[in-house]
């Protein structure tokens, strides 16, 4: 006699073997927060093998950080380049100096890496404090990314000159995740270094702009597809003295904190370090310098100025919303009146 | 002599777990909205309010339309009252779906609500 039954048997194991395979080849979610580069750091990583490519991850930026960039860490390369002014540089290191001092040179010295002795005079990261004029004066004429030698490998600057990595390093974090995300094959990523956000995979992404007022709202969302997102602004980290009121992010020519209007800038690329570098670089060269440097590294930028009026490049204009109460979204001084 | 492959309770079972599966997907997909309801008064936005966050009574009083009071409650968001003479405001009722919209003319006042769910916020 048949059994009536086996055909549904078999139905019923080819369907489960197939929802076994589709389980076991469906990519996990991992989620992970932890302190590296003084700030918080934060992973949500979908992959097949979330886990280890989460545990690689994090062991890079640690790496980077204690062993590369920090300008505190004995064991770092930048630590041993300032002490000794110079010396051999390592692959990466001269990769990433190249591109800052190329921000350097199209900012026209808005950007400048070399600042590590005024931001420890201003006391930032510590207890801050207005330093003296002639002590700003003197730091000054000793800095530069000019007075910057490079012979090959090598690289040489003056005694008083530090290099600090402070306004790149986050995004220089993002490119080595981005890495290796890229070797996993990684379906999406969403990365936070500090604020300095990449956004990884093929689908869009919203990224809010934190509101400068308020620390927790959010003053405009931008719609992303892969991208690495960087913003400067005067309100994350600052101090008040005599009444006034002085941010973290100092303008190489004056040696005190940027006032030019803008309260934040954030840049838009698919590089991490130029993001990073370029969000410094646009809020200490204000509005339209700013814009124009953004557009000139082929790179989105949006601004927000004191009078909560947000500008854009054309190219991401469509893609910001704003969000914030009191925010209106505003054409760029000179530009015609977008339609 | 033919043989009756499925019988009916088979079917619905079979449908019963498919249907089970493409729920399970959609709701893993489309994960849970967090909503954000957006109030601009004349063309500006004064204010916006993330609806997920909201589970006791929020009075709003919008700048620049201070005869409206706009309620936020329980996820949801409405015209409480307004001095306009029609009350249509008030009568398009909750507003909680993306995508929802409630106008006041009269007081130039919009609530829409935006499924703006951030996947990261930069600063």
């Amino acid at each position: 006699m048949k059994n009536k039954k086996a055909p549904i048997l078999i139905c019923a194991a080819v369907i489960f073997a197939a929802a076994a395979a589709a389980v076991f080849a469906l990519p996990e979610k991992k989620n992970l927060d932890f302190f590296a580069m003084d700030t918080l750091v934060n992973f949500n990583i979908t992959a097949r093998g979330a886990d280890i490519i989460t545990e690689e991850a994090k062991n890079r930026v640690n790496a980077l950080d204690t062993e590369v960039l920090s300008r505190q860490s004995a064991s770092s390369e930048i630590y041993s380049l300032n002490k000794n002014h110079g010396g051999k540089m390592s692959e990466q290191v001269g990769e990433y100096i190249s591109v800052l001092l190329d921000v350097f040179k199209k900012s026209g010295g808005a950007f400048d890496f070399t600042l590590g002795a005024l931001s420890d005079l201003w006391g930032f990261g510590g207890e801050p404090s207005v330093p003296p004029e002639d002590k700003i004066g003197e730091i000054l004429a000793l800095t530069g990314a000019d007075k910057i030698t490079i012979n090959g490998g090598n690289i040489e600057f003056p005694q008083g000159a530090v290099l600090d990595f402070g306004a790149a390093g986050k995004g220089i974090a993002l490119d080595e995740i981005k890495e290796i995300l890229d070797k996993y094959k990684a379906k999406e990523a969403v990365i936070s270094v500090g604020g300095s956000i990449l956004v990884y995979g093929g689908r869009d992404f919203k990224v809010g702009i934190r509101d400068p007022r308020s620390q927790s709202g959010y003053a405009a969302v931008l719609t992303l597809g892969q991208a690495c997102v960087s913003t400067s602004g005067s309100y994350e980290r600052f101090f008040e003295s005599g009444g006034r009121r002085y941010h973290h992010i100092l303008d190489p020519k004056t040696g005190h904190p940027a006032e030019n209007g803008l309260v934040s800038a954030t840049v838009i690329s698919d590089s991490g370090i130029l993001s990073d570098a370029l969000s410094t670089a646009c809020f200490v060269s204000g509005l339209e310098e700013g814009m124009a440097l953004a557009r000139s590294f082929g790179c989105e930028a949006v601004f927000i100025d004191e009078n909560d009026k947000i500008y854009t490049t054309p190219g991401i204009a469509d893609s910001t919303e704003i969000t914030g109460g009191g925010f209106t979204k505003a054409v760029m001084p000179g530009a015609r009146e977008a339609e | 002599m033919k043989i009756k492959l499925l019988k009916k309770a088979d079917i619905i079972i079979i449908a019963a777990a498919a249907a089970a599966a493409i729920g399970f997907i959609l709701f893993q997909r489309l994960g849970v909205q967090r909503l954000t309801a957006v109030i601009s008064v004349d063309g500006s936005v004064v204010q916006s309010v993330r609806l997920d966050e909201v589970t006791s009574r929020v009075e709003i009083r919008p700048q620049g339309a201070p005869d409206v009071l706009i309620v936020a409650e329980n996820g949801k968001i409405r015209f409480e009252g307004s001095d306009c003479p029609d009350k249509l405001c008030v009568k398009r009722g909750e507003l909680y779906r993306k995508g929802d919209t409630a106008v006041c003319l009269p007081e130039k006042t919009v609530i829409t609500v935006t499924g703006a769910e951030l996947d990261a916020v930069t600063y």
